[in-house]
This record gives structure tokens, C-alpha cells and sequence, in this order.
């Protein structure tokens, strides 16, 4: 989740690639209680999410989308 | 040696890399819970059980693949190999899937899972996303799910994929995006937010 990109940023360097017909063709939010099926998101660290992340705020976090293009 | 702004990138590059490995290889299995948010029953009634708990993508990108017969298709970062098994299901015995991870318990657990499914033309390669070991043009389909947001080089990977794709060839991809307004700094230093 750190690493990643806003979608704007991700498209922009798919085009930047040589990419084509860039498509979103999924939106999905993923909020705190998203993270909790991961085991990489680890106890502390989604304590940390509930603390800091204001709480109208953890139920989109980030958003997972599905992004189809032709090279 | 002075330390410039370049090597420091890549020292951290390698920092990154060296966390988003240690958590994936510590990673047992998941629970079927998000197996089950992201795959239909069907799909899931033909997947072994070790792949289903291996689950750790952030979409179901497969719904939206334009998978043909015979394609040559590459999974980026096949983890436990959902994906990869679904896909070589749709591909059919004249197809070929390269299951790529930078962990070689990954690709043990995408064999196994492949031979649980009675899949035979999943091949496992051992490699980094950012310097992908496959030819030019030599790729019809890429995809990946939950994966490239991993990566320290984003751009570096979305070149390679190009790279290995033949000119008109499909990229289909499920992968975390942010808003522009960022998470607070304590969660955003923390290792498990590099990794998960």
C-alpha cells in the first residue's frame, strides 16, 4: 500500500510505456477491515489504521482496480 | 564513494525489495475468507485447497481477461498460483503460462497447486519484475494481480512488460491504487504497508 499509485499516476506511466486502449474496467475500495484478510497487513499496523485514519476515512483506503491495455 | 540521490534510490529500491520478500516468504497461507471475496464458487470449486488459502490479490482481473486458446501468457508475481491455474484453464492444454515470482516457495507452491489441478503446461521462472527473463516480443498476455504496487521501479516494470509483449498483445491487471491524499506517515514508514 505504501508503494502505490494514485490511478492518474499509474495510467500516466502505462502510456508512458507504450501502451494502448488503456482501460479501468473495475473500481473496488478496500478499507482497514479489507486489509485484516491480508496476513502482510500485521496487528500492529491496522491498529495504527484505526487510530490515525480518521474513521469516515477506513472504509476506502485505497482503491483496487482492474486495468486492461494492448502493447 | 560519495552517496548520490542515484544510489540512494537504489539502496532504497533494495530496501523495498528486501521487505516485500521477507513478508511474502513468511506468509504460511491466508484464510479463504478473501479467496472467497474475490473468486466465484465455480471458480474456486476447481482450485486446490493450498491455492485458495495462498490467495493475496486485490481483484479478480481474470473476469475481465480476454484469454484465448494457445495464448502464451505471463503471471507476474504468481504467488501461490490462483491465477495462474485459472488462466492455464482457459488457455487449454495448447497453451503456455509462465508463472513468474521472485521467490522460489512461490513457484513450489504454484507446481504443487498445478499438479493438484491436473494442470501440466504451467512453467515456473524464478525472476524480478523489474528485469523480466523473457525475450522480446515473446509474450501474448500479461497479467497480475496486487503485484506491480510492490515494486520499487513501477515504471521499469510496466517497460518490461511491454518489452515482452508481441505488438497488440493484452495486458490485464488488478492492482492497488491510492488516493492523492496520502495516508499519515506512521503507517506509510512502516515495513508492513511496503509488503501488504
Amino acid at each position: 500500500m505504501a508503494g502505490a499509485l494514485t490511478e492518474r499516476d499509474f495510467v500516466t506511466k502505462l502510456e508512458r510505456a507504450g501502451f494502448t486502449g488503456i482501460e479501468i474496467v473495475e473500481r473496488t475500495p478496500l478499507g482497514v477491515d479489507d486489509c485484516a484478510l491480508y496476513p502482510l497487513f500485521t496487528p500492529d499496523v491496522l491498529d495504527l489504521m484505526r487510530t490515525l485514519i480518521p474513521t469516515e476515512r477506513q472504509q476506502t483506503i485505497g482503491v483496487a482496480v482492474v486495468v486492461r491495455a494492448r502493447a | 564513494m560519495t552517496e548520490t540521490g542515484v544510489t540512494r534510490d537504489l539502496m532504497r529500491s533494495a530496501e523495498i525489495k528486501q521487505i516485500v520478500r521477507s513478508a511474502y516468504a513468511a506468509v504460511d497461507s491466508s484464510s479463504e475468507q478473501l479467496a472467497c471475496k474475490l473468486y466465484s464458487p465455480e471458480e474456486l470449486a476447481r482450485m486446490p485447497q493450498s491455492a485458495i488459502e495462498g490467495a493475496l490479490g486485490v481483484g479478480n482481473h481474470l473476469r475481465h481477461a480476454e484469454i484465448d486458446a494457445g495464448e502464451t501468457l505471463l503471471d507476474l508475481g504468481c504467488g501461490a498460483g490462483i491465477d495462474t491455474i485459472l488462466a492455464a484453464q482457459r488457455t487449454g492444454p495448447t497453451g503456455r503460462v509462465i508463472a513468474l515470482d521472485f521467490l522460489p516457495e512461490m513457484l513450489e507452491r504454484t507446481t504443487t497447486a498445478a499438479a493438484e489441478a491436473g494442470v501440466d503446461i504451467i512453467e515456473p521462472l524464478e525472476g524480478d519484475i523489474e528485469a523480466i527473463p523473457l525475450a522480446d516480443d515473446s509474450v501474448d498476455h500479461v497479467i497480475s494481480n496486487g503485484v506491480i504496487n510492490l515494486a520499487p521501479r513501477k515504471a521499469r516494470v510496466l517497460a518490461e512488460c511491454a518489452r515482452v509483449l508481441r505488438p497488440g498483445g493484452k495486458l490485464t491487471v488488478a492492482d492497488l491504487t491510492v488516493d492523492d491524499e496520502e495516508l499519515p506517515t506512521e503507517i506509510l514508514a512502516h515495513p508492513a504497508t511496503w509488503a501488504g
